[in-house]
């Protein structure tokens, strides 16, 4: 329960602590959380998995209220907290990060991911989805940009709509079962005409919240238009829910489909990769380019998902915790040139590694773990997906393995054009000791994913057997 | 003593007691017969076996839980609108006892077991809300509502009696049990019943404001005061659905060849004449009329018979009672906020950045709004869900068309709550102040919003 009453405790807490301490009961409440998901990690045991509430009655229409983790959740749980912390952390000298309201809806945001990460019922799962996009929402509409309103209302729309269908599916298949735990809706078996419709749901909603590229069209406006911290906000967790989604709930729930949605889902996840990597290479805004980058990375780990193999299961989720971890360095990078220097266009930058150096080398070390250098945690997972596509499909190994050329091309393309050249100010403000911490403690971990990856591998390895166990007895039992 | 009882007299003795001309004693008068009620009815909860009944009336399980609930509404919306009742003195307590009276009939339409005592209970239940819609005398537009809600309604009225008429002819009684057998043992059927069952629905859909009967909501609710608003969306919509459910799944249950497939028709129309309405609408009530116009239609589903067995009838009656008490708390708290507000002419962007003018505001108007458009974890949602997987079973087609309207209706209650939550160009809209009664109404509906499902589930 810890896991869950720290940061709702802390959302309440800062929405009524006097101003000038806003900021520390934010951050105060990110590490408490953090210590406590440590405390869990340390007594967890490879494969176990853990209840952590379990009312025991069942609702008249079957919700169970069921909550606990395994591997992988603990795994995303730890993930959560990493990264709200440095959210809170690099966020810490700027104006926003005094505000009640802004840290409550930081630490909301917090217990919903927390809550679709444990969520052991469908309905569970439903409810925390839902409930972290009210609060990303107004973290995107009260401190955006001026002119965020027709994004965001399309931002909304778009993933609610994207819910809805997810919750038809759920509703379909909570038909066909006792009741709503994660237990019972996996063994239910389908017919392949109910499981394709079952699965159709399922997939776009996560196909929104990736985005994969027909669905993509909210992501580059909201991405660009919200906060510093909105933005690290929605890439590296809230997207991450979706990516969790397919592996814990889209696949094993509905497996009879799997085999009608993995070509959909590998070619989309392929198109995006080099249509959003060509895309970003024109950009001209920086937040648009490492929104665009974001949509290439994350195709290459949903078409990996989709092959549904333990050793790439592995990689991708080395891959969402790369991600999360390089997306939150990229933005923050983005958010001190913004806010320093009150652009986000590439052409009006110029000259700042000269002006701030500190900077300039901290920026550097992201973007080579961006373009993921060997030694790099996005080295070893994107090597791992590569190797499965190109296992399922040659052609499309060969298309997705463009992923590396062009990240090079648009993330060195963004760090000349901002870094080197003319000065375009007399001044920059060099990074500040919370932002060069962030920055730290982000090389740190990639460093160390890259260098010992194993560690993760078989912290979730049992979990994912017993997964894919699931799904392969879930369709041996049908012809 | 019982509890029908307790409120009519209650009524009573507010009504007298205003002659004293202090509000306050009112209030008091009509907060504490309503407590006394509650609790009476809530004591024979626990005695499901120990049934109250009168002829013509009878309260079992199942009718205690929705009266309660329709008299919680009735006591928010007291509490809430006060300040609107205590305007003038001198009327405060024909205001109040209006109302109570008006919860009368809203509890016999809830108990009946005759078609004659429903005919009443709908009569008390609407007759205080005629005059309660015009309350604001000097208004137009409220005078207006007034007189078209009465005009309509009594033709409702009548539409609903010659429906009586025919099935009494067909079926040979009025209450509810003898026609239930008639029907069963296939002793009435042909067109006298069809005909009778017909246009006693759609003297229900109008009064819950269903398509194509929904014509009149839009102006008397905008017209209205806005706690009549409240009412009539909580108190007359609870009681007109509970009414209609019992009726026609119980009653007609076995006849429902004849109604089964106008009434799916019907939802699907209400469901999409609501929502697309709504969003080209600027004014606050009116877009919540056309909300409810669309609730209505949602609540139609887990109208349609699902299946033959009473077990699943009831489950359906206790999915209404949560789906209605998220939107009844919702539809209350969204009120009462906009009544805390100076906004003469109810447009909607005269509510610009009052949620962040006061922040306590902001957070009970997203409770209330959130539940109201169904996203979890708030009490809307939950019924709402409720419903849509109970109507599954039977009409998973209908499922997917009220999934894809809760998607249509997001649009026009995301508008409402940009609006009410804009941090900027908001200089003209002043802070909200509710007085201490307010916010204790919008706490007891936000704790309700919140924990009310999980409690009660």
């Amino acid at each position: 329960m810890d896991l869950y009453l720290i940061p709702l405790a802390f959302s309440l807490l800062a929405a009524l602590a006097p101003a000038n301490l806003v900021r520390y009961v934010g951050l105060t409440g990110a590490l408490a959380s953090l210590v406590s998901v440590g405390v869990h990690g340390a007594y967890y045991m490879s494969g176990w998995s853990v209840v952590l509430f379990e009312p025991g009655q069942v609702t008249t229409f079957g919700l169970t209220f069921k909550m606990g983790y395994d591997g992988i959740s603990l795994l995303m749980v730890a993930l959560v907290n990493v990264v709200t912390t440095l959210i809170l952390l690099s966020n810490l000298n700027r104006e926003t990060a005094s505000l009640k309201g802004f840290n409550a809806l930081v630490m909301l945001m917090q217990f919903g991911l927390i809550g679709v990460f444990t969520a052991m019922d469908g309905i569970m799962f439903y409810v925390f989805w839902e409930l972290t996009l009210i609060p990303i929402f107004l973290i995107a509409y009260w401190y955006g940009a001026p002119e965020r309103k027709p994004a965001l209302l399309k931002f909304f729309i778009y993933t609610f709509v994207g819910s809805l269908a997810m919750l038809l599916s759920l509703i379909a298949l909570g038909n066909y079962a006792d009741n709503y735990s994660y237990e019972s809706l996996v063994t239910v078996e389908l017919s392949a005409k109910s499981a394709f419709w079952i699965m159709a749901g399922f997939f776009l909603a996560f196909a929104i919240k990736i985005p994969l590229v027909p669905f993509h069209t909210w992501q580059p406006d909201t991405y660009t238009l919200s906060p510093m911290a909105g933005t690290m906000l929605l890439s590296a967790l809230m997207l991450k829910m979706a990516l969790y989604g397919m592996i814990r709930w889209m696949v094993p729930l509905a497996p009879e489909a799997m085999q009608d949605f993995t070509p959909i889902i590998v070619i989309l996840g392929i198109i995006g990769v080099v249509y959003a990597a060509l895309i970003a290479i024109k950009q001209s805004d920086i937040k648009r380019l490492f929104a665009f980058a974001s949509i290439s990375h994350v195709g290459l780990i949903a078409a990996g998902i989709m092959l549904f193999d333990k050793e790439v299961l592995g990689a991708s989720l080395i891959q969402i915790i790369n991600h999360s971890l390089v997306a939150v360095g990229l933005f923050l990078a983005a958010g001190i040139l913004e806010d320093r220097l009150a652009t986000r266009e590439l052409n009006q930058m110029g000259g700042v590694a000269k002006l701030a150096p500190r900077f300039g080398f901290w920026f550097a070390v992201i973007g080579f773990a961006s373009v993921s250098v060997p030694f790099s945690s996005g080295f070893i997972g994107e090597f791992l997906l590569l190797k499965g596509l190109y296992g399922y499909c040659w052609i499309i190994g060969l298309i997705a393995g463009t992923t590396l050329v062009f990240g090079a091309v648009y993330t060195f393309r963004a760090y000349q054009l901002s870094m080197f050249g003319a000065p375009s100010l007399e001044s920059f403000k060099d990074l500040q000791w919370n932002e060069v911490l962030s920055f730290l403690i982000i090389s740190v971990l990639i460093v160390l994913i890259g260098v010992y990856p194993q560690a993760i591998l078989d912290f979730v390895g049992p979990s994912l057997d017993k997964l894919i166990q699931s799904t392969q007895a879930d369709i041996t039992i049908l012809p | 003593m019982d509890a029908l009882i307790v409120v009519f007299a209650t009524g009573l003795i507010s009504m007298f007691i205003a002659l004293a001309k202090k509000p306050a004693l009112v209030l008091g008068t009509a907060v504490v017969g309503l407590l006394a009620a509650i609790t009476l009815l809530a004591l024979q909860v626990n005695h499901p076996y120990n049934l109250v009944k009168y002829d013509g009336l009878e309260f079992d399980g199942v009718s205690i839980y929705y009266s309660i609930m329709s008299l919680v509404f009735g006591l928010l919306i007291i509490l809430g609108g006060y300040s609107y009742f205590s305007r003038e003195s001198e009327h405060t307590g024909e205001y109040i006892s209006l109302i109570l009276f008006s919860l009368v009939g809203s509890m016999c339409m809830i108990g009946f077991t005759d078609l004659f005592m429903f005919f009443l209970g709908l009569e008390i239940l609407s007759i205080p809300v005629y005059v309660l819609a015009g309350s604001n005398k000097k208004d137009l537009l409220s005078t207006e509502a007034s007189v078209k809600y009465f005009f309509t309604g009594s033709f409702a009225t009548g539409i609903l009696l010659f429906g009586v008429a025919w099935l009494y002819g067909a079926t040979g009684s009025f209450a509810i049990t003898d026609i239930a057998n008639a029907i069963g043992e296939g002793r009435a059927s042909g067109s006298m019943l069809g005909v009778g069952i017909l246009m006693i629905m759609a003297s229900f859909l109008f009064k819950v404001g269903g398509a194509p009967f929904h014509f009149w909501s839009p102006d008397v609710y905008g017209g209205s005061p806005n706690i009549v608003t409240g009412y009539m969306a909580a108190v007359v919509k609870l009681s007109g659905l509970f009414a209609f459910m019992k009726l026609f799944t119980f009653v007609f249950g076995e006849a429902s060849q004849i109604w089964v497939s106008a009434l799916y028709v019907l939802a699907i129309v209400t469901m999409f004449v609501g929502n697309l309405s709504a969003i080209r609408q600027v004014k606050f009530k009116r877009i919540l009329a056309y909300s409810s116009v669309a609730n209505a239609g949602y609540a139609l589903l887990v109208i349609l018979p699902s299946s033959k067995d009473l077990f699943s009838h009831l489950k359906a009656l206790e999915f209404l009672w949560f789906y209605m008490l998220g939107y009844g708390l919702s539809i209350i708290t969204l009120i009462v906020i906009s009544m805390t507000v100076k906004n003469e002419s109810d447009d909607l962007e005269g509510f610009r950045g009052a949620g962040r003018k006061n922040p306590w505001i902001g957070f009970f108007f997203t409770l209330g709004l959130l539940s109201i458009a169904g996203i979890p974890p708030l009490a809307g949602f939950f019924g709402k869900y409720m419903v849509f997987s109970h109507a599954y079973k039977m009409y998973p087609e209908l499922v997917i068309i009220a999934v894809i309207n809760s998607g249509i209706g997001i649009y026009y209650y995301l508008k409402i709550f940009m609006t009410f939550m804009a941090s900027d160009h908001s200089e003209e809209t002043e802070k909200p102040s509710p007085n201490f009664l307010q916010y204790l109404v919008l706490a007891i509906c936000a704790i309700g919003l919140i924990a009310g499902p999980f409690v009660l589930m």
